[in-house]
């Protein structure tokens, strides 16, 4: 497995790690009405937070691990399976900024979702937001890891 | 049937005193994976990576690739 490959693929768990967390907790706030926009702000804190001091735990580890290829440099099909990636991503960021508008322009089709979240409705409008952006950040670490084990 | 790009690397390689996949990457300067993906015919290089190819190699470009 490439050093990329790797640090794809730890980069993938940490995501799903961190935002499993913060929806789960958003969740069961939600279902012991406890949930707030101020308990919805520090959740997101502690989301930059773990994503921050995890990155940069994966970063050392993987280059102590395989510290022979700790500043390798993207090459050309590197770059190209990116490219795949951020292109299935956009795809989904673009859904998402489309439900988001749709959320707005008909607030009736999404009135079920903010009584059981409990939140004002631009808090509503932010998770939306949040969910596309981590199903579109999945996306593309998959379409990566996908290529890279396939072969491209 | 469809064509495809071919090439001969693995064989310029074993003809090279037995070239490492790694020792190429580092002169073509793209990753042991890719030169992989390469021989395998599961990723055709850019021009410019399979032109270094075969300069290093002292062969015609269409020696070393092959579309057919």
């Amino acid at each position: 497995m490439s050093y990329k490959e790797r640090s794809i693929w730890v980069s993938l768990a940490i995501t799903i790690y961190i935002w499993f967390n913060y929806f789960s907790e958003l969740y069961w706030s939600a279902q012991q009405n406890t949930l707030t926009t101020s308990s919805m702000q520090a959740a997101l804190l502690s989301v930059v937070i773990m994503t921050i001091v995890l990155e940069i735990m994966h970063h050392i580890v993987i280059a102590i691990i395989d510290n022979k290829n700790a500043n390798y440099d993207e090459d050309e099909r590197d770059k190209q399976i990116s490219l795949i990636g951020s292109q299935n991503a956009y795809y989904i960021l673009s859904f998402t900024s489309i439900a988001a508008v749709l959320h707005l322009l008909f607030p009736v089709m999404s009135q079920e979702l903010e009584s059981v979240l409990g939140l004002p409705n631009e808090y509503v409008i932010i998770n939306i937001i949040i969910f596309g952006a981590l199903l579109a950040e999945i996306a593309k670490f998959t379409t990566q890891v996908f290529y890279y084990r396939r072969g491209f | 049937m469809a064509k495809s790009i071919t090439n001969t690397i693995r064989r310029l390689r074993f003809d090279h005193n037995e070239m490492t996949q790694q020792m190429l990457a580092d002169v073509v300067g793209v990753s042991r994976q890719t030169i992989v993906a390469i021989e395998k015919d599961k990723y055709s290089p850019s021009l410019e990576v399979a032109f270094k190819i075969a300069e290093y190699f002292n062969a015609p470009l269409d020696s070393v690739f092959q579309y057919q």
